[in-house]
């Protein structure tokens, strides 16, 4: 049962970012959803036992809830990016697609796996849900760092999905993972520096006009 | 039968306590913000002392600005009657389920809307627009919040829903959206603020600006039930119900007090949303109750 109310937790922290109109309140989002990920991977690691699972999750809070939200907040005051977002969907649409996209993951959900295993049905949803989420938040978000913390999200999603349903991937493929995600900002957070410092923004929406 | 004397004892006993649960949240608000603050008993003093006052009425205003508070504060003492308390079973469940609960608050909050109308003043006018305007947006996240409680306990009896599936996933969220809805009702900050008299925030205030004395006596005392009463909704959704007279009991007062510390943090760290902002706020609410309502149709 706690499981299933950190799912909770987890979906509503989607939908938060989904719904979220300036970049701090979307990192903040982000902060929440990693946050309820590590719970719910140390709920496991209590329930299984099992070491690595532990050292996994200690990963998560370490990296996704404190170090990366950090480095992305880090950077909005570096280059003082204006807040918005770039959305070209308003929050009140993108709710609503975000909540038909739940709802498809249930429908092909419930095709891959029997209701009776409710907690890991939804599991999935769930982790497909924010994979969907976070993919329609780098479609639907212009600006770069909105789509930096989409994909993040995506990521989360996998994850999620993958503790749920295989029971977490070997261990040294979740340590590379880590160190890929850790790696990956901290190459975007200089990249969208440069990239502020040459166009002056990071709208990507203006990014195919030639600047000579 | 036997059941009518508890129901009146119910009933007094939360119309009693109404006003100390506002009381205590102020008290909260003062102590979070380092300020000694009045008692939490000021809201019995304060009624005590408006029982005492005179009117002024308006020359021309009708009788439904005379009916206003007595037909506000019979919706929320109905209200209260049809409210199972958290577990004690004991209701008026016969004349009515928790939908029939929610018209009889609107009824209140209608004639409330027409009082601010009668007097004729602007900002009366003003108040009962961005109310009817505020309600008609969490009104749909009230209703889907609790469909979520329906749906998992197949019924709308509102004894039915008074925490025999609390703390699913489901409800949770769902209790989430319906805790905005709460903040929205009560008038708290991010949609309405009800320390001040500012005239371009106020909402609630303005369109029971022209009371004085005894009918606005009867408009808080109204106010203190309703929010009670909704407080003890809240609670359908975290607390599970179970057998045991010093557990529901114990249930009754952690809900009202979590909820009043919870309102309490929110109130003081968050600014009141400009008025079309709620706009976004009751859709949120309405997305997550629909998101709970997904949840509940899996069966969690």
């Amino acid at each position: 049962m706690g499981l299933a109310l950190i799912l909770g937790g987890f979906l509503v922290a989607t939908f938060l970012m989904v719904v979220a109109k300036r970049i701090t309140a979307l990192i903040a989002a982000f902060r929440l959803q990693s946050l309820c990920l590590f719970l719910y991977v140390f709920g496991m690691a209590l329930t299984q036992k099992h070491f690595e699972l532990f050292v996994v999750s200690a990963l998560v809070l370490v990296l996704k809830a404190v170090l990366i939200p950090f480095l992305l907040a880090r950077i909005v005051r570096r280059i003082k990016v204006e807040e918005d977002l770039g959305l070209i969907v308003n929050p009140q649409v993108s709710l609503a697609v975000a909540l038909l996209l739940t709802y498809l993951s249930y429908v092909f959900a419930r095709s891959i796996i029997v209701p009776q295993e409710a907690l890991r049905l939804a599991s999935f949803v769930v982790s497909l849900a924010a994979f969907c989420a976070g993919f329609f938040i780098m479609a639907s978000r212009m600006k770069a760092l909105a789509q930096v913390l989409g994909l993040l999200a995506m990521e989360n999603g996998i994850f999620l999905a993958a503790a749920a349903i295989a029971g977490g991937m070997p261990f040294f493929a979740e340590l590379a993972l880590f160190f890929d995600i850790f790696i990956f900002v901290i190459i975007i957070e200089l990249f969208v520096y440069k990239v502020n410092r040459l166009f002056t923004h990071i709208d990507t929406s203006k990014m195919d006009s030639l600047k000579g | 039968m036997a059941q009518i004397p508890l129901l009146l004892i119910q009933t007094a006993f939360i119309i009693a306590l109404a006003p100390l649960v506002s009381g205590f949240i102020r008290k909260l608000k003062d102590i979070l913000r380092m300020r000694r603050g009045a008692s939490i008993f000021q809201p019995y003093y304060n009624f005590a002392k408006l029982l005492k006052k005179d009117e002024v009425v308006s020359r021309n205003s009708s009788w439904i600005f005379a009916a206003a508070p007595v037909v506000v504060l019979a919706s929320s003492v109905a209200a209260c009657l049809l409210l199972p308390v958290s577990g004690i079973r004991v209701s008026a469940g016969v004349m009515g389920d928790m939908l029939a609960l929610f018209f009889i608050l609107a009824l209140g909050r209608f004639f409330l809307a027409l009082a601010g109308l009668d007097t004729a003043s602007a900002f009366g006018g003003m108040g009962s627009s961005r109310e009817m305007f505020i309600s008609s947006i969490l009104e749909p996240a009230a209703f889907v919040s609790l469909f979520v409680l329906s749906m998992n306990c197949g019924s709308t009896a509102a004894a039915a829903l008074a925490g025999t599936q609390a703390l699913r996933a489901s409800t949770v969220v769902a209790g989430a959206a319906f805790f905005m809805v709460v903040l929205a009702e009560t008038s708290r900050i991010p949609v309405d603020n009800r320390e001040t008299h500012l005239e371009l925030t106020m909402v609630h205030e303005a369109m029971v600006l022209e009371y004085s004395g005894r009918p606005l006596a009867l408009i808080e005392l109204a106010g203190h039930i309703k929010q009670a009463v909704l407080f003890v909704i809240l609670g359908w959704f975290f607390f599970p119900a179970a057998a045991g007279f010093s557990w529901r009991a114990l249930a009754f007062f952690a809900g009202m007090s979590v909820t009043g510390l919870a309102i309490a943090l929110i109130e003081i760290s968050l600014a009141k949303m400009r008025l079309f902002r709620v706009v976004d706020f009751g859709s949120f609410a309405f997305f997550i109750a629909l998101l709970a309502a997904v949840f509940a149709s899996m069966g969690m």
